[in-house]
């Protein structure tokens, strides 16, 4: 994570080296079993994954500090879920019901199920080359090109378009505009430079697709990559123990 | 008055990108800094108007150190061209960008709105076009309305030119130079030597984040040390006339090996025909 948001770390830890639809495919497991459980056990148990899954690759520090964003972002959520779902004994009572214990326990799972979503997302992306998970969408699932490059090209904007909002804010900053102050007064401010953004992601887009179709975009099909993405047994190990956490999470949803 | 007193500065925990770098900008004065792309111009410029604070040093704006005061604050004395103008382009319409600033600072007066009167007339826009549908050079000359329509003391020109052809950039710099006569002091980053040396009455060379040369635009432009060390390349004419002076024995010392400009060149050459004109019909 030295690089920017979502941009590749290189690195020679089991994660860099797994399948990446494997890695994918284990993510999105471990999302499911996050939603599919209110056990806090079990989420308790996902996120010890994924403090191993960061260890493992060395990115503990960058780890703590997106589980700390995602921490921040989720208390939104956390505040609605405390102050509009009035269950377990009454602790505030409030004109449109009452904050709870079981408010209280909402509003944290609410945190820690998205922490423990989060961080194997992120993760997948910090120790796969976009090039590579495309590629290996095309040849493992069988996914078009087309896709595939779509998806990837989402991903590897995203930081491109931070990029050029910080670079926007700069050049307001420069007019004399201060973006500091309350929050409601800074989405305020930010809200009309959405345009200037907004016109650059469409240039920038049209740019990119007009440069993908003189090089031959569609000529490309699923022989065209050189390179092969074979399952090992790290790989399947890792879906296996993903599905298993589904299953558990199933389960103990339908038992309790 | 702007002041650089030894002043280093870097990006987050990168290496320093300016290392120990002093210089004085009077008021009223026309400078360009020229060096290759990572020498630190743009660097020193973002200094200029505190969007980057020095790690160690002084930057001074009128005796005013940029570290006590926000950019925002510093935004009613330099006013700041970024190179791509759909950065700072953010309003609906002509008018609307061109009082943006004013706004921002709570001077939209009837004042504000007879000065942007004057510059749409001045620049020939349409004032409610939809900036973003401009061509890149009309985006460029807009941007660049908007902040001298402010009339701020300094004005701070980050590659102006990049991307404009012949006639935008002569139109973009005529603004510029209009705006210096009138006495805002000018201070801009340029790869081209030819605007630099059209323009410029002062050069600071910049290389591997130092100062390595400050000066008169012609005497920066023609030392050949300075031009070697900043990877730099003089104005054409100037180039000519350097190496006429120095290969053609009978051009050394002449207002030939001298001249900066084409008018220059031209009344030199004029003067050096003409005489051996006479010197011919002496002859015969």
């Amino acid at each position: 994570m030295s690089g920017g948001f979502l941009e590749y770390v290189p690195g020679d830890s089991f994660l860099h080296r797994m399948n990446p639809v494997a890695k994918l495919a284990s993510a999105f497991l471990l999302v499911i079993a996050c939603f599919a459980t209110s056990s806090p056990a079990l989420l308790a148990l996902v996120l010890v994954v994924d403090a191993v899954l960061a260890a493992r690759c060395d990115m503990v520090a960058q780890t703590i500090g997106l589980a700390k964003a995602v921490c921040a972002f989720s208390l939104l959520l956390a505040l609605i879920a405390l102050l509009f779902t009035p269950s377990g004994d009454v602790l505030v009572a409030l004109p449109w019901g009452y904050v709870g214990t079981g408010s209280i326990g909402a509003a944290v799972l609410i945190v820690v199920r998205l922490v423990a979503c989060a961080v194997p997302l992120f993760l997948v992306f910090y120790v796969t080359k976009l090039t590579d998970m495309a590629n290996a969408i095309v040849k493992v699932l069988h996914v078009p090109y087309k896709y595939a490059f779509a998806f990837t090209s989402t991903v590897r904007f995203i930081p491109v378009f931070m990029n050029d909002m910080a670079g926007i804010m700069e050049a307001q900053t420069a007019r004399g505009v201060e973006f500091d102050g309350s929050l409601a007064k800074r989405i305020r401010l930010m809200v009309p430079l959405c345009v200037p953004l907004l016109v650059s992601s469409v240039r920038k887009t049209n740019s990119a697709a007009i440069a993908a179709e003189v090089r031959g975009f569609n000529l490309r099909t699923r022989e065209s990559g050189y390179k092969d993405y074979p399952f090992a047994t790290i790989d399947v190990a890792a879906m296996a123990a993903s599905a298993a956490l589904v299953a558990a999470a199933v389960a103990l949803g339908l038992l309790l | 008055m702007i002041e650089f007193r030894n002043v280093s500065a870097s990006y987050a925990e990168e290496l320093p990108v300016l290392r120990d770098v002093s210089f004085t900008v009077p008021d009223g004065d026309f400078v360009a800094f020229v060096g290759t792309n990572g020498a630190g111009k743009s660097t020193t410029m973002r200094l200029v108007n505190g969007l980057l604070k020095p790690t160690s040093g002084e930057v001074l704006i009128d005796g005013a150190s940029t570290r006590d005061l926000k950019t925002s604050e510093l935004a009613a004395k330099v006013g700041f061209l970024f190179q791509n103008p759909d950065r700072q382009i953010c309003c609906e319409t002509v008018r609307e960008e061109l009082l943006f600033g004013f706004k921002v600072l709570g001077r939209a007066d009837s004042e504000a709105e007879a000065r942007v009167d004057a510059m749409i007339e001045r620049f020939g826009f349409d004032a409610d076009a939809e900036p973003f549908l401009l061509n890149r050079g009309t985006r460029q000359l807009l941007a660049l309305a908007s902040i001298i329509v402010m009339e701020p003391p300094v004005v701070v020109l980050d590659e102006p030119t990049t991307g404009l052809d012949f006639r935008e950039c002569g139109k973009v710099m005529d603004a510029i130079a209009a705006m210096n006569a009138r006495g805002t002091t000018v201070i801009m980053v340029c790869h081209d030597m030819e605007v630099v040396g059209d323009y410029a009455r002062r050069v600071i060379a910049m290389t591997a984040g130092q100062v390595v040369a400050d000066g008169p635009t012609f005497e920066v432009l023609r030392d050949r040390a300075v031009l070697e060390r900043a990877h730099l390349l003089p104005p054409q004419v100037a180039g000519v006339s350097m190496r006429l002076g120095e290969e053609l024995a009978g051009c050394a010392g002449t207002p030939v090996a001298w001249a900066n400009t084409l008018d220059e060149m031209e009344r030199a050459l004029a003067d050096a025909v003409g005489s051996s004109a006479t010197r011919g019909e002496d002859a015969r």
